[in-house]
């Protein structure tokens, strides 16, 4: 990868990856433009200008990360961990202003926190540190005893906001977390495992029920391969078949919002005017968006305010409609290439805390960015998970520009090391 | 940079972080195939579905058209009502915001401290205001200005809560034909199921009975349509020119045969206690000039405010004097003794009677008949054809039924508009009468084991038994009196459009042949001239000065012991007929006593001429 001098490993600072970060915000504020610009207020009232304002903090914030040396970091592990806590239990009891019905937000006056967001770095952070000391095998499950704890604390806290989305990142997190800590690509396979089988079983058509078996067959297959100890082996297959049955059951124990949201997942046209309302009018934006797109600004159904909360979670279909198909790849293809450049940051280095930063880094706005544009395409039931550097909204931007310091700084303080 | 004891995990780390990539490729991958599916394999339908989202078609509803008299005089016109309503792509989106709406409706009162609303209609239409997102929801029917008013000044808390102005139908004259007219009401849904009524939509204001119902088509017009751009909150930001719109096309306006004048006189004539129904026609062409039905009730209330109008329904559905019923064509009652207009008529015709035939017995105040003896309403002595009408004896017209025989007469009654086949009248819900003889007796009888007997010619042929409607028994008089064939009876005079073109004119139609012999004619007109012209004629309380009219009487016995309904059946003038009255009060007494004077005032009224008092 020595193609080109901003490529150059040896490099202190991945100037393509900061074009990259660049590129992205400039699009983000030009959409968040064109999906608010017919508001009729001062321009240093509009969404748009606060954006500009965020990331220009974020950024500000990203470059004093930058100079944070690792030690200084490990260091901060435990403070971080605790404080992120503290603060989940604060919004949980004592603050919270509700917005869409659950309390996320503690109020500073000047802006509002919100302590899900700082705990995703936190225990990225934590995690990071924790797994880049003690490696895991599923030859020894008292690895995994301290990196789960770590996890379920923040992970309950969260959910119990109750905010799902928010709580699904950490998992991905802790996934990734243990792929690079130590677990074959065959461990990653079985522990997401129990996880298909729930999919595959839920549906009760000939195709999933074939589909379940030939992956209990994988399961089996992978587990006479790993010969794991007898318990593990008799657990997963246990696991497996149980979910395969338990989904219904599982299917019982969400929340009515949450049923409403897969049942509407399921089918957005059978309740088209209420909770379908967001993804049928996100469908028809970005597919009435075409090859081509309508042009910047003439989008109808953003501008005619059709979209629901079109500049924050829904900010792909104003960019799906304005720029069709071509801006949609030309956005996946900056995506990609921001993640590539982020996940090459670990390759020139071989410390396990830089490498668990980074793919942790990674894996946040992998998660963020699949779940967000699945949902606006209909893949996925609606959740609240914002698009990165395109949405609308201060904490997250904040949050963006943090992981994106903490990248940049992995590569510039391996350097000095 | 790399120790050599890592090179293996290091090596491990990076196939881990290819892997990852690789992944990611697919799932990006993944997103590609589904937008490209989207954008471009499913374009066409997503960007028709995108344009209607942009475009909304607002209907504008056509001026329902008027209904005047043959003069020119407003019988029906429209009022503009004022309705609150909601309108749910208006309304705060969030809970919180639609309670405040809801509690700021409930909250408001009208002058005398009222509330305007209450908690559970209101409820009931924010709750209908999830599924009913593109019309708006009714919560103030018909409101008055001061509570249009009062929901203006409080506009600014309450988005979403419109004010829309309707046109309703308004009757000036109230009761006045309200039969005739009928009323308007939203269609209702056993309607919506009809065939006839497939281009008709839920909340459609239709006509309900009367010339309402009848040229219900006619009155609607058609719909209008536009074509907005309108943003999601349903806000229309300006019209789409050239695209598909189109302006209302009104109503049009019906001019009905009715004379206000006589209308009114004849509504007066009748009061609105009794039960009773008046019809006056004009027999030379069909044209319904007056018709009543008592009681009457106000067509006003249908279009009243939903409180009011089931109060004022509950009146008139529940009365006993059933006043929703059009007595002049939907009551069915025994002709009487104006039926022996109709055997005098088939006897003369048939040369059963002649002028000068008198029958052996003579009027002692009965008849022998087998076992049974029939009483007269009097002694009248031996009598010819003229003078048994003259003075409505039974017994010559016993014996003339027997020699006639019951097919004859009802043959020839048949010619002159009566029996079981309905005139056509244009207005909804007319009943047919029934003339039985032999045959159609056995069979309605059936069921009761009645037989057909010859002595039940004796009551047939002075007209108990049989059934006709007011309006036949005015079509009769008419129709014997012109000697011209039966002329369908109608309301409709003319259409015209809202710049009064005449578009439709009404063609007069015989229905029945209403012909006879000329000498029949004479001795029948000669008959109906002395019921009221001559001395001790049944009908003298008729009479019209300088106007010759011919009449008949009648008093029909329903039930043992109650008053006879009171028949009056008038023709004027009688050697160039204009006009025939058909008056019946129920359980009134005699004919001529009764219903004689309510007949003599329209025909008053009809020729001008006033009461020296």
């Amino acid at each position: 990868m020595s193609s080109g001098r901003f490529l150059d490993k040896s490099l202190k600072v991945d100037w393509f990856f900061l074009f990259l970060t660049l590129c992205l915000m400039v699009c983000g504020v030009l959409l968040v433009y064109s999906a608010t610009n017919n508001e009729k207020v001062v321009f240093y009232e509009t969404f748009w200008f606060r954006q500009i304002i965020y990331f220009v903090c974020g950024s500000a914030i990203a470059a004093g990360i930058v100079f944070l040396r690792l030690d200084w970091l490990k260091r901060m592990v435990v403070p971080m961990y605790v404080a992120a806590l503290i603060l989940l239990v604060v919004v949980l009891f004592f603050a919270g202003d509700v917005v869409k019905g659950a309390g996320r937000w503690i109020d500073l006056g000047i802006f509002k926190l919100q302590p899900s967001e700082f705990a995703k770095i936190a225990y990225l952070l934590t995690i990071s540190y924790w797994l880049s000391r003690h490696p895991v095998s599923l030859f020894k499950l008292k690895s995994f005893v301290v990196p789960m704890l770590l996890f379920i604390v923040p992970f309950a806290l969260v959910l119990k906001q109750p905010d799902l989305s928010t709580a699904l990142v950490f998992i991905a997190v802790t996934y990734v977390g243990f792929f690079f800590a130590g677990l074959t690509l065959t461990d990653m396979f079985l522990l997401a495992s129990p996880l298909l089988s729930v999919l595959f079983s839920h549906s009760q058509t000939t195709m999933f029920q074939v589909l379940w078996g030939l992956l209990i067959c994988a399961v089996v297959f992978s587990l006479v391969r790993r010969r794991l100890p007898k318990i593990l082996t008799v657990l997963f297959l246990v696991v497996n078949i149980f979910a395969g049955y338990a989904s219904s059951m599982a299917w019982n124990m969400l929340q009515p919002h949450q049923q409403k949201r897969v049942n509407t997942f399921l089918d957005p046209m059978s309740d088209p005017l209420g909770d379908g309302y967001q993804v049928l009018q996100s469908l028809t934006a970005i597919g009435s968006g075409g090859l081509k797109g309508k042009g910047f600004g003439h989008g109808t159904q953003t501008n005619l305010a059709f979209l629901p909360e079109e500049h924050t979670d829904f900010i792909f279909s104003v960019l799906g409609e304005q720029f069709g198909f071509m801006g949609c790849a030309v956005i996946l293809v900056l995506y990609f290439l921001f993640l590539w450049r982020a996940t090459s940051t670990c390759k020139l280095f071989s410390d396990p805390f830089i490498t668990l930063i980074t793919m942790g880094a990674s894996t946040i706005f992998l998660f963020h960015i699949l779940v967000n544009i699945a949902m606006t395409i209909g893949l996925m039931p609606v959740t609240g998970l914002p698009l990165p550097f395109l949405s609308y909204g201060g904490s997250f931007a904040l949050t963006c520009m943090v992981l994106v310091g903490a990248i940049l700084c992995m590569r510039f303080q391996g350097h000095r090391q | 940079m790399f120790n050599k004891s890592d090179n293996e995990s290091v090596q491990n780390r990076n196939w881990n972080v290819l892997v990852y990539m690789t992944a990611v490729f697919v799932l990006f991958v993944i997103l590609l195939f589904r937008l490209y599916s989207l954008q471009h394999t499913h374009y066409d339908e997503n960007f028709q579905r995108s344009e209607n989202n942009r475009l909304r078609r607002v209907e504008l509803v056509a001026e329902r058209g008027f209904i005047y008299d043959r003069n020119g005089e407003i019988l029906v016109r429209n009022r503009p009502s004022y309705q609150i309503a909601l309108q749910a792509l208006n309304l705060p989106r969030k809970k919180a915001g639609r309670d405040s709406v809801f509690n700021a409706l409930l909250h408001i009162v009208d002058k005398d401290g009222k509330r305007m609303f209450d908690s559970l209609s209101l409820d009931t239409a924010f709750q209908r205001t999830r599924w009913i997102k593109n019309r708006s929801i009714r919560i103030l029917e018909d409101a008055s200005p001061e509570q249009v008013s009062i929901i203006e000044e409080h506009s600014e808390k309450l988005p979403g809560v419109v004010t829309l102005i309707e046109s309703r139908r308004a009757y000036p004259y109230g009761t006045l034909a309200s039969h005739v007219l009928g009323y308007t009401s939203e269609i209702s849904e056993e309607q919506l199921k009809l065939p006839e009524y497939e281009n008709y939509s839920q909340g459609d204001r239709i006509g309900q009975k009367g010339l309402e119902q009848f040229y219900d088509q006619e009155f609607r017009g058609t719909n209008g349509v536009k074509v907005v751009e309108v943003n999601a909150s349903g806000r229309e930001i300006s019209q789409v020119k050239g695209v598909d719109s189109k302006a209302p096309i009104p109503g049009l306006h019906l001019v009905s045969t009715i004379d206000l004048k006589l209308q009114k006189v004849a509504e007066e004539a009748i009061p609105d206690t009794a039960r009773g129904a008046l019809v006056a026609i004009d027999p030379r062409n069909g044209e319904i000039l007056a018709m009543v039905s008592s009681p009457r009730l106000d067509p006003n209330i249908f279009s009243l405010k939903k409180r009011e109008r089931n109060k004022g329904w509950a009146q008139v559905a529940l009365d006993s004097l059933r006043p929703l019923t059009n007595r002049a064509i939907s009551g069915t009652y025994p002709p009487a003794s104006v039926f022996k207009l109709v055997t005098a008529g088939a006897g003369l015709e048939y040369g059963v009677l002649s002028e000068f035939k008198h029958y052996p017995k003579s009027c002692t105040g009965g008849f022998q008949y087998g076992a049974r003896y029939q009483k007269c309403w009097g002694s009248h002595g031996n009598l010819n054809v003229v003078n048994a009408i003259r003075l409505s004896c039974d017994v010559f017209f016993y014996q003339a039924g027997l020699d006639i025989d019951m097919t004859r007469i009802n043959e020839f009654g048949r010619r002159f508009g009566l029996g079981e086949k309905p005139l056509g009248v244009d207005i909804p819900g007319e009943k047919a009468g029934w003339l039985p003889d032999s045959v159609s007796f056995n069979l309605r009888n059936k069921r009761l084991g009645w037989r057909w007997a010859r002595g039940l010619i004796l009551n047939l042929s002075i007209g108990q038994g049989q059934i006709v409607t007011p309006l036949q028994q005015a079509v009769l008089v008419g129709s014997l009196a012109t000697n011209k064939g039966v002329y369908r009876p109608h309301f409709m005079k003319e259409l015209r459009d809202s710049e009064g073109n005449v578009v439709r004119k009404y063609e007069p139609e015989i229905v029945r042949s209403g012909k006879m012999k000329e000498s029949t004619h004479r001795i029948l007109m000669a008959a109906m001239d002395s019921v009221v012209n001559h001395p001790g004629g049944t009908g003298k309380r008729g009479r019209v000065p300088d106007i010759r009219v011919g009449a008949k009487t009648g008093s029909g016995e329903w039930k043992k012991g109650e008053k006879t309904h009171a028949w009056y059946a008038a023709v004027a003038p009688l050697d160039n007929p204009e006009i025939a009255v058909a008056v019946i009060m129920e359980a009134a007494g005699g004919g001529g006593a009764v219903s004689g004077p309510i007949a003599r005032k329209v025909l008053m009224a009809y020729f001008g001429k006033e009461d020296k008092k």
